[in-house]
C-alpha cells in the first residue's frame, strides 16, 4: 500500500504514466463486468419501444469511469482518457460495438471533462461533479439528439428523457463518484 | 528480427480503425437506410470473405435484433414525422454501427490493434503496454470481482451495483495491482517515453491509406450530397 500511496498522490497534471494507465485500465475491466451485468436491465427494456428510456436511465452507469478517473487522478484529459480507455476495454473484451463504444465513449468523456474544464480544473469536489454532471448531460444529449434520432421525438417525451438523463448523471457520475472518492480519501490514499 | 503479432489477415488494423470511426462518425448524422444497409452489407461481405466464424457472426448479430427492434418500433410508436422512414433509419443504423465494430474486433487481435495503432497513429507506448497489461489481467479481474463480492457477503454485506464501497475496492486492487505491474515492467526494462525497438511488423501499404481516405469520402458525399433514401 505503501508504493501506490505515492502513486495517486502526485499528481503531474499533464503526463501519463505507465502506471496510470494500467490503473484506469484495470478499471475499464472491473467496468466491463459491472456493464455486462447492467447491460441485463438495458436490454430488457432495450427491446421495447422504452428503449429511449433504458438509454437515458442507465447511461450514468455507462460513463462513470470518465469522472471517476477525473477526481482520481485530478489530470487534465483523465476524464477523456478514462473514459476512451474503458471504451478500448470494452470493445477488446466483452463487445463487439467497436465504433460505438469508441465514439461514444469519447463524447461521454468529453462531457466530463468540460465540467471540470468549466472549473478550471482546480474543483475535483461537489463543484467540479456537478459541473461534470451538467457537461456531460448536456453533451450526450446533443449527440443523441442525432446518434438515437431523439429529434424526432415529441417536445415533451424530450424534456422527460432529459431530466431522466440528468438524475442518472448526477447519481451514478456524480453522488456515487463522489462518495467513492470520499471512501478512497479516507484511506489516505488520495492526499 | 521482426516478428508479427499473430497471423494477420485482411486490412491493416490501422486502416480497418481508421474506416471505422471515419464512417461511424459521419453515420450518426446522415439519414439513409441505403447507406446504413450499404455499410452493413460490406461489412459483413469483409467477414465472410476473411472466413470470420459464421456461428459466432450469426450469434452476435442474431444478439442484436431485439436492440434494433427497440430502436425500429420506438419511432414507431413515439415519432412525430415519417416514421416508416425513421423507423427502419434507426432500426438499420443499429447494424450498420455493429459491423462497422465487428469488422476490427472480429478480424484483429488486441496486441496487434494497439501495436498498429502505436505504428501508424502514434499512440505512446505507455497506453499500448498499460492496455496490454491490464487486459492480460482480465480473467485475474474478473475473479477478483467475485472475490470481493463473496469477502463482503460472509460479512453479511451485499455489495449492490450503487454501493460506493464495491466500487472503493476496485480502486484499491486496481491501485495495487496496476502499481505491481508497473513496477514489474519497469525492472524488465520498460522505460517511459524511450525509444524502443519495434519487435513487430505492422505494414501498412499506401494504397490502404487511399481505400480508407475513399471510402469515408465515398461515403459523406453519399450520405450529405445524394442523400438517398
Amino acid at each position: 500500500m505503501q508504493h501506490a500511496n505515492s502513486q495517486v498522490a502526485q499528481v503531474n497534471p499533464v503526463r501519463w504514466t505507465i502506471r496510470d494507465v494500467i490503473f484506469l485500465a484495470l478499471i475499464g475491466v472491473f467496468f466491463g463486468i459491472i456493464y455486462q451485468l447492467w447491460s441485463y436491465v438495458y436490454y430488457a427494456l432495450a427491446a421495447t419501444p422504452l428503449k429511449p428510456y433504458a438509454n437515458d436511465m442507465t447511461i450514468g452507469v455507462w460513463i462513470m469511469a470518465g469522472p471517476l478517473a477525473g477526481v482520481l487522478l485530478r489530470k487534465v484529459g483523465a476524464s477523456v482518457i478514462g473514459e476512451l480507455l474503458a471504451a478500448a476495454v470494452e470493445m477488446m473484451l466483452f463487445s463487439s460495438w467497436g465504433a460505438a463504444d469508441l465514439i461514444s465513449g469519447f463524447i461521454q468523456g468529453i462531457g466530463n471533462e468540460l465540467g471540470f474544464a468549466a472549473t478550471g480544473y482546480k474543483n475535483w469536489d461537489k463543484l467540479g461533479l456537478l459541473m461534470s454532471t451538467i457537461g456531460a448531460t448536456i453533451v450526450t444529449f446533443a449527440w443523441d439528439w442525432f446518434q438515437s434520432g431523439y429529434k424526432a421525438y415529441t417536445p415533451t417525451m424530450n424534456i422527460t428523457l432529459l431530466i431522466i438523463r440528468f438524475v442518472s448523471i448526477g447519481f451514478f457520475s456524480g453522488v456515487l463518484v463522489y462518495w467513492i472518492r470520499q471512501l478512497v480519501a479516507k484511506t489516505g490514499l488520495l492526499k | 528480427m521482426t516478428q508479427t503479432a499473430d497471423t494477420p489477415r485482411g486490412l491493416n488494423a490501422a486502416t480497418l480503425t481508421l474506416i471505422m470511426i471515419g464512417i461511424g462518425f459521419p453515420l450518426t448524422f446522415a439519414q439513409s437506410v441505403w447507406l446504413n444497409t450499404i455499410v452493413a452489407g460490406l461489412g459483413l461481405l469483409y467477414l465472410i470473405a476473411l472466413r470470420v466464424s459464421w456461428r459466432k457472426v450469426s450469434l452476435i448479430l442474431l444478439i442484436a435484433l431485439p436492440l434494433a427492434f427497440g430502436s425500429w418500433i420506438s419511432f414507431w410508436f413515439f415519432g412525430t414525422v415519417d416514421r416508416w422512414h425513421l423507423a427502419w433509419m434507426y432500426g438499420s443504423r443499429v447494424y450498420a454501427y455493429l459491423l462497422l465494430g465487428m469488422i476490427v474486433t472480429m478480424t484483429v487481435s488486441t496486441q496487434r490493434w494497439l501495436v498498429s495503432l502505436h505504428l501508424h497513429f502514434h499512440l505512446p507506448n505507455a497506453f499500448v503496454f498499460g492496455l496490454l497489461g491490464a487486459l492480460n489481467m482480465a480473467d485475474r479481474v474478473r475473479h477478483e470481482f467475485r472475490r470481493i463480492q463473496y469477502s463482503a457477503l460472509m460479512r453479511g454485506e451485499n455489495l449492490r451495483l450503487w454501493n460506493p464501497l464495491l466500487y472503493l475496492r476496485i480502486v484499491l486492487v486496481s491501485l495495487n495491482w496496476s502499481n505491481d505491474l508497473a513496477e514489474a515492467m519497469t525492472s524488465q526494462g520498460f522505460t517511459e517515453n524511450a525509444p524502443r525497438t519495434e519487435l513487430i511488423a505492422d505494414p501498412m501499404p499506401a494504397w490502404q491509406w487511399g481505400l480508407a481516405g475513399g471510402l469515408i469520402v465515398i461515403y459523406c458525399a453519399a450520405a450529405f450530397g445524394l442523400r438517398p433514401w
